[in-house]
């Protein structure tokens, strides 16, 4: 499961750019059919306080009070689109699949609500509808697939007013991420979050601040998730093979010259 | 807007001050980036941290209502420092101008300027005016040395705001202000463009006009009018507010800017006379000249063929204000209270929310025999019968709703902050029976016109005189349905004989065609023009028809971002304005990688954008000054024609935090602003049943400690009677909250989230705290200020669940700016309680 | 109707709250099919798995574990001193796995698609292959226990033919058990920033396999013991110190095993820096392995019922503790606090009564011990 930079999508989220303005939030429900939930003001803008299954994506405000001044700072969050997704291998029906044009597209007739491609995913996109009684799907961002496949650039991307986000082929976004820290010298922060977490991700972001400042989880691992797994899943057939290899070989040598299993249990009784 | 939007992108310094655009002008927001993504810089002046302020270079903190201060140490920074554009002050403004030597300011008169007449709080403006030479010209010193010249006293008032004065003022840290003044005045350069984006936190306030004069003063010093990334730029807030204000919405003008004529202007030569501007300087445009070609032609538009050279064109059946009467908004519902009208159109707005004070306006409403509600939905004006402490019984107002249908269901056009007009196409049908606002208008006309021809009445002329040409007639005579393109082609105008060029004899315009252009109006009835600014916006070309609004080429010859062929500006599709003054007097552009304008010396013509007036360069002999609209055609840095005094001065917020006004003791509240309650001694304190219980304001109260301000979010529009019924932009935003310090919150033992009641001398609210670092006390005078601020965009209508919180203008005072009479909804007193 | 009225009022008290708890687990199950997880869990984004993951899924394959650990023992290794004991334990795991199968489909989303895997085949699934692993083994384990039924109804041609393979059908469970068993610890491995390195490891499947036969063989001690109470038998001492002997070794290997892999990975000082984690790994090791082993090394534990009892019990709560930990430390990180519903506390209870119940009936009905079979 690899994914061809040269023509699977991609997404720069400069966040330097955002102002927050939650245009995004709006165009996903939008395209995306989405109603809402109920939701409060608590004190903070975040709402609703976390992606749902009807929020696909979200302004995520991180309020920073500094000694020197102050900062806000804007997060756009949905799904990844990981270049080999946890989600993806986890999912033992196939619901969830890479595409080769870049997103991380969802059958719900195969779904059978096991939720492991929301233990699996890294970034905790996958969402569930848990009130749901008897079709009750899994939620994420689509990266508007269908838009994609029309031609379309997907609806958050389409409504931003200040192009916070940059689409065009991985290889060609990851070009621009870098061509703007080396245009822009100390306006970034040196990383490129996405472009190896998890194995590098479809949907990758520049900031001026360092990520775990904005909430992003910066512990994983450079490594395609699911190579975690197939490693230990490559040796079954292997492991079978030895395994009944070995279980007939002990089971022959230790009941050498006992009687077949009848008698040994007649004579028990 | 001189400017428009896409021209921030040509900004090297943008100030964002009195307005917040990230969040209310998102879309502009790509120029500021853009322009910050080369090399530009962004400040952000706001009471509290916004989401501008988060992209912003600096922020630079202020309280509310200080905003001359603050500006008026700028200048003072910029004079001390010598890091003004002298060429340009010198020749392009009043600078030199000599101002009487009788005139005194603050300095000398303790707050006031001369000429003040505490009863009628009013001045008398004698001693202000220019010294004029034998042709009646002002005298001049260009070395700007001259202690009665404008920049000698420019340099006098300002001389009391200095970096320390300022900051224990406005609480701002002294080294921000610093920071802002360094930065900003960095573009008195030739090739330094400075721009400033405002909006209501400047015009909000008893002295909101003052506010926007110190910017400009600070634009003319700089040399940052009429360059491109110049400007003063208001960002318009409703999508079509600046169409509306071009097309006569205010009660003070007709469309295009034409004065409403006032009962002393008995005939149309008294009001010509008496309106038009003169300038003796031959190097002054003034065009305001022309004046008399605009009403006449408007009222040829109004009026058609019943308006005659006999008959004066119509003009007495204008309605005329009586002298001196103001019927802005806060004297309107003053009077509606008062039980003065019978009936009230409440059209596409909701003033039981928006209207400061709305307690009172909603009383207001009480009084009326019917009211009608012209509108998308019901909404708190329209169902202010059964609001909260309403008992429907007691309320003998007939209401009536009139379904509109939405701005997507019709066509038209609209017109920008940038005074761009588009044609906007209808998407879809109207819903129901929903009908558009004009074919409403044209409903009400034709039954109204009825009445008077079936009944009579007292004054029946003005209405049955009107043309009324919008469409198609029925058998009863009524337009079936209002097409907009005639009312369009009826605003541009028409010629209504032909009409030939007087000096040439060349032939202009054919009978019964659109005039081209505001330059062939005539004053004597054969043109017509229902707003002369947007003459040339639809135009003939022999048989065939152009609506410039509705063009859309992306071709931008300049480089600028003009983009001339992209829909079309007034006036005569300039879109930068006072652009002369983007070249020196020989025409060579300040900025000449930015050339707004070019001359060309080989055809005698300028390029580029369209100039203010095809004239040569200022020192050829038929040159003349950039800013035509003004009779010396200099900018006004020394501004007389303002109520409150020709240079902004400091005065508090009619409520305010301090005792007394730290710039001078005598006047803590503008001098001349109308006031709706009476005040005593020299602090301007209420007076004990000084007026309407509903009038209230208490300042510098301990029940009333912290300083509010109201403003919007993103996520409603306005009263949110379009946004509160929208469950994904309710979801973001559900409820009223109040945004505080970490420092008040402790104080009074608030925690985030907390259902908190908000109050003031006249009302009280619900909404959740939102205990923020984008809120920090300001050190005021040595003392502790803390303020708060809450959006305006809930009322108790909907959601339904209730839980909201009602408008925030039931805490905002009935007072306005002294010049404009704009309710100062951004800066009053209140207290917060856990509720 | 009358003569299940009948049987039921014949029942001992226990039974009767048996079937009361069973009774009013279906009806939450039915409950939660027509509202819900949402309506009938706590189970949120933040915490997509619950206590049903935990204990009737996690747990419930691992306490089966005995099961194929006593058959390896009897038929491959050929240690004939516990054949009494297989029966009792292919039950043990034949109900586990029941319970097992019962806990998905009460847990998964759309109860009604669970054989989706069965058709729709992403083998890069641990879910996957525990679906797999679930149906096949299940069918094996009821084949394996199978010969109880057809000696019950004297089907001895069947039985005749079944018997014949036994052994492919051990070393089948065998295999099919080891692939399960640590295809739960498996679940883990893709989730390395998420589940603290305490538990987190490349080899957390070969961990959970261990640990599945300590657990699996304490809970046949258990289950012994509690039998011969219940039967009012003699305690089978040689098979329990058998056992028990059986269970301290794997410990121990368990054990060693563990340290080697945190320090190799050099995570031992997690063990102290972990905040509630260190916590409740420490408390898991201590009840699971330290303590059981301790006791183990005392004669007086081995050669007494109780000590026996006591210790067995230590090791199965230690490493049910051990399934929770893994299960919920992997979804900590949200900062959601999960408790699980009264909902879901009945269905759990619902159906470890059953599984009880169905226990119950077996050794009552067919020849499970020695002495039913000789009656
Ligand atoms: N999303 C959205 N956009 C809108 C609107 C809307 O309702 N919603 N309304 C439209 C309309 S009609 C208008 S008029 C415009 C208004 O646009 P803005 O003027 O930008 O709107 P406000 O939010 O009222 O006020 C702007 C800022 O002024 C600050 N402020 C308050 N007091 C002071 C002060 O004394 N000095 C200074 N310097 N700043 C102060 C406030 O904190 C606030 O951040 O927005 C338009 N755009
Ligand atoms: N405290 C405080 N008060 C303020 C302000 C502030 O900053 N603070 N700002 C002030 C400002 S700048 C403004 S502009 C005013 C706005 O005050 P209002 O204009 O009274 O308020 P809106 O909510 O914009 O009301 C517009 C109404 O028009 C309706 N509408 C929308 N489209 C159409 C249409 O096509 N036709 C018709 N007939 N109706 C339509 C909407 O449903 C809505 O009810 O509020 C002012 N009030
Ligand atoms: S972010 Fe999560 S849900 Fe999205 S593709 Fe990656 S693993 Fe899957
Ligand atoms: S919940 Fe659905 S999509 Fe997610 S892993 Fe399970 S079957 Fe696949
Ligand atoms: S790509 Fe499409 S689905 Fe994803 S956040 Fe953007 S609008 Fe929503
Ligand atoms: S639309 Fe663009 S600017 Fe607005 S919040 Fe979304 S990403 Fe940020
Ligand atoms: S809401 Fe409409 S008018 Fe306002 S910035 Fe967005 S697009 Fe422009
Ligand atoms: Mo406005």
């Amino acid at each position: 499961m690899t994914t061809n930079n040269k023509t699977s999508k991609g997404v720069l989220v400069d966040l330097t750019r955002c102002i927050g303005c939650r245009g995004c939030q709006i165009a996903c429900k939008s395209w995306n059919e989405r109603s809402t939930k109920d939701t409060v003001m608590s004190g903070v803008f975040t709402n609703p306080p976390k992606l749902n299954s009807e929020t696909y994506t979200h302004i995520n405000y991180i309020e920073q009070p500094q000694d020197s001044g102050q900062a806000w700072h804007f997060v756009k969050d949905q799904c990844m689109h990981c270049k080999d997704p946890a989600c993806v291998s986890a999912c033992p029906v196939n619901a969830l699949e890479k595409t080769s044009t870049g997103p991380v597209v969802y059958h719900y007739s195969r779904c059978i609500g096991c939720r492991y491609c929301m233990i699996a995913c890294p970034f905790q996109i996958p969402k569930y509808e848990w009130e749901k009684a008897l079709t009750p799907w899994v939620q994420k961002c689509t990266f508007c697939s269908e838009r994609i496949a029309n031609e379309l650039v997907p609806a958050c991307i389409k409504v931003c007013p200040t192009q916070v986000m940059h689409y065009g082929t991985l290889e060609e976004v990851l070009r621009e991420a870098k061509k703007r820290q080396q245009d822009s010298p100390g306006r970034y922060h040196d990383r490129i979050y996405g472009e190896k977490e998890a194995g590098g991700t479809a949907w990758v972001y520049l900031s001026s601040v360092p990520f775990e400042q904005l909430g992003f989880n910066v512990n994983i691992p450079d490594v395609q998730l699911p190579s975690l797994t197939w490693a230990s899943l490559n040796k079954i057939p292997a492991t079978v093979g030895g395994f009944v290899v070995a279980l007939s070989l002990i089971a022959w040598f230790r009941n050498r010259g006992s009687k077949g299993e009848q008698s040994a249990q007649g004579k028990e009784k | 807007m001189t400017n428009h939007w896409i021209d921030i992108r040509n900004a090297d310094v943008i100030l964002a001050m009195g307005g917040n655009p990230a969040e209310n002008h998102p879309i502009s927001m790509k120029w500021v980036l853009w322009a910050m993504e080369r090399g530009a810089k962004l400040i952000s002046a706001d009471p509290r941290f916004t989401r501008t302020s988060a992209r912003a270079d600096v922020y630079a903190p202020l309280r509310s209502g200080t905003d001359i201060a603050f500006l008026g140490g700028m200048i003072n920074y910029i004079i001390r420092n010598n890091l003004y554009f002298k060429e340009y002050l010198s020749r392009y403004t009043n600078a030199p101008f000599l101002v009487n030597p009788a005139f005194r300011g603050p300095t000398d008169l303790d707050g006031i300027f001369s000429g003040y007449d505490g009863k009628k709080r009013k001045y008398d403006k004698k001693s202000w005016a220019f010294q004029k030479g034998a042709k009646g010209i002002p005298k001049t010193d260009y070395t700007l040395n001259n202690p009665n010249c404008v920049f000698q006293l420019l340099k006098k008032h300002y001389s009391r705001y200095t970096v320390e004065m300022v900051s224990s003022v406005t609480g701002t840290p002294e080294d921000k202000l610093r920071e802002v003044y360094r930065l900003y005045a960095s573009t008195g350069k030739p090739d330094k463009a400075g721009t400033v984006m405002y909006a209501m936190g400047w015009t909000q306030h008893t002295v909101g006009t003052q506010n926007i004069r110190a910017m400009t003063i600070i634009q003319f010093l700089l040399g940052n009018m009429g360059i491109a990334g110049g400007g003063v730029n208001a960002l318009r807030g409703e999508s079509n507010v600046q169409g509306s204000t071009d097309h006569g919405i205010l009660f003070h003008i007709l469309p295009g800017y034409l004065p409403v004529p006032k009962a002393s202007l008995t005939d149309l030569k008294t009001y010509i006379e008496k309106t038009t501007p003169k300038a003796n300087d031959p190097k002054s445009v003034n065009w305001w000249k022309n004046k008399g070609k605009y009403i006449t032609s408007y009222l040829k538009a109004v009026y058609g063929d019943n308006a005659t050279k006999k008959n004066d064109f119509g003009y007495a059946w204008l309605p005329k204000l009586d002298d001196g009467m103001n019927m802005s908004w806060l004297m309107l519902f003053d009077a509606m209270f008062k039980g003065q009208f019978e009936g009230f159109f409440a059209w596409g707005q909701n003033p039981a929310c928006s209207g400061s004070n709305a307690g009172k306006v909603r009383k207001a409403m009480e009084k009326l025999k019917w009211m009608v509600n012209v509108n998308l939905f019901d909404n708190e004006t329209g169902s202010f019968w059964r609001g909260p402490g309403v008992n429907p019984k007691d309320v003998q107002t007939e209401v009536f709703e009139l379904p509109c249908c939405s701005s997507v269901e019709k066509e038209g056009s609209i017109t920008n902050s940038g005074r761009v007009a588009q044609w906007r196409y209808k998407a879809v049908d109207p819903v129901g029976e929903s009908k558009s606002d004009s074919d409403i208008m044209n409903e009400l006309y034709f039954r109204v016109k009825r009445l008077y021809e079936q009944e009579g009445g007292k004054y029946p002329d003005p209405i049955l005189n009107l043309t009324w040409d919008y469409g198609e007639k029925g058998a009863d005579g009524k337009v079936k349905e209002v097409d907009t393109h005639l009312v369009a082609r009826e605003i541009n105008g028409y010629y209504h004989a032909d009409v030939y060029d007087k000096k040439k004899g060349k032939l202009l315009g054919r009978k019964g065609e659109l005039c081209k252009t505001f330059g062939h109006l005539q004053a004597d009835g054969s043109t017509s023009a229902g707003n002369w600014l947007y003459t040339q916006s639809y135009i003939q070309k022999g048989a065939k028809t152009i609506n410039m609004m509705a063009r859309r080429s992306t071709k931008d010859p300049t480089g600028l971002g003009l983009y001339p062929e992209w829909a079309w500006a007034w006036p005569v599709n300039r879109r930068i304005l006072y652009n002369r003054a983007s070249v020196d007097v020989n025409g060579k552009a300040w900025n000449p990688k930015k050339a707004v304008i070019r001359w060309n010396a080989a055809t005698g013509k300028w390029t580029g954008d369209v100039p203010d007036g095809g004239a040569p360069p200022l020192n050829q002999a038929k040159g003349t000054l950039p800013f035509i609209m003004k009779p010396d055609g200099v900018g006004s840095v020394f501004g007389p024609g303002r109520a409150d005094g020709p240079f902004p001065e400091h005065y508090e917020p009619l409520e305010c935090p301090v005792q007394e006004n730290p710039m001078s003791k005598k006047h803590r509240i503008n001098p001349t602003v109308k006031l709706f309650f009476d005040v005593k001694g020299p602090h301007d304190e209420p007076v004990k049943e000084g007026g309407l219980a509903e009038d209230t304001f208490l300042t510098c109260d301990v029940r009333y400690p912290y300083v509010a301000t109201t403003y919007r979010v993103s996520e409603h529009w306005q009263t949110g009677v379009l946004t509160r019924h929208q469950p994904w932009l309710l979801e973001m935003v559900p409820q009223q909250f109040v945004e505080m310090s970490h420092e008040l919150a402790a104080e009074k033992e608030i925690r985030n989230g907390d259902p908190v009641t908000v109050s003031s001398a006249r009302g009280k609210v619900l909404a959740y705290a939102m205990v923020t670092s984008r809120f920090r006390p300001f050190k005021v005078a040595a003392s502790t200020v803390h303020q708060v601020g809450l959006p305006w965009c809930f009322g108790w209508q909907y959601p339904e669940k209730g839980d909201q919180g009602d408008s925030s203008n039931l805490l905002t005072p009935t007072i306005g700016d002294a010049n404009t009479m704009i309710p100062e909804t951004k800066a009053f007193m209140v207290n917060v309680e856990k509720a | 109707m009358a003569t299940v009225k009948e049987y039921y009022q014949s029942q001992p008290r226990g039974m009767k709250i048996l079937f009361a708890l069973v009774g009013i687990g279906l009806l939450t199950i039915l409950v939660r099919l027509a509202t819900g997880l949402g309506a009938t869990t706590n189970l949120s984004d933040d915490v997509p798995w619950g206590l049903w993951i935990a204990v009737d899924v996690l747990c419930g394959v691992a306490l089966a574990a005995g099961g194929f650990s006593v058959a390896a023992a009897v038929y491959i290794f050929n240690m004939k001193k516990y054949r009494p004991i297989v029966r009792p334990a292919v039950l043990t795991a034949f109900i586990g796995y029941l319970v097992v199968v019962f806990g998905l489909f009460v847990d998964i989303g759309k109860p009604f698609s669970f054989w989706h895997p069965l058709v729709m085949w992403n083998y890069h699934s641990i879910m996957f292959e525990i679906v797999w692993c679930i149906t096949l083994y299940t069918a094996v384990l009821a084949l394996e226990f199978a010969p109880a039924f057809l000696e019950r109804f004297k089907w001895e041609k069947t039985l005749n033919v079944l018997k014949k393979f036994i052994y492919p059908l051990v070393i089948a469970g065998i295999v099919l058990s080891y692939l399960h068993q640590s295809s739960l610890g498996a679940l883990f491995l893709i989730v390395p920033q998420k589940l603290n390195h305490l538990w987190y490891s490349p080899i957390i499947p070969q961990l959970f396999f261990l640990s599945a036969i300590a657990l699996g063989l304490a809970m046949v001690s258990l289950e012994s013991i509690m039998g011969s109470r219940v039967f009012k038998r003699e305690y089978e001492m040689g098979i329990l110190q058998g056992l028990t002997k059986g269970v301290a070794i794997v410990l121990a290997i368990y054990l060693v095993v563990k340290i080697a892999d945190l320090a190799v990975r050099g995570s031992l000082p997690l063990v102290f820096t972990s905040g509630a984690a260190s916590f409740f790994f420490i408390t898991e090791m201590l009840v699971g392995v330290l303590i059981p082993l301790a006791l183990f090394a005392r004669k007086q534990t081995r050669e007494s019922v109780n000590g026996i009892l006591t210790a067995s019990s230590f090791v199965i709560v230690g490493i049910v503790m051990n399934r929770f930990n893994a299960n919920f430390f992997t979804q900590a990180g949200t900062g959601t606090f999960y408790f699980p519903a009264i909902l879901e506390f009945l269905v759990t209870i619902g159906l470890i009564s059953l599984a009880i119940l169905l226990y119950r009936l077996a050794v009552t009905y067919l020849p499970v011990f020695p002495e039913a079979e000789r009656t």
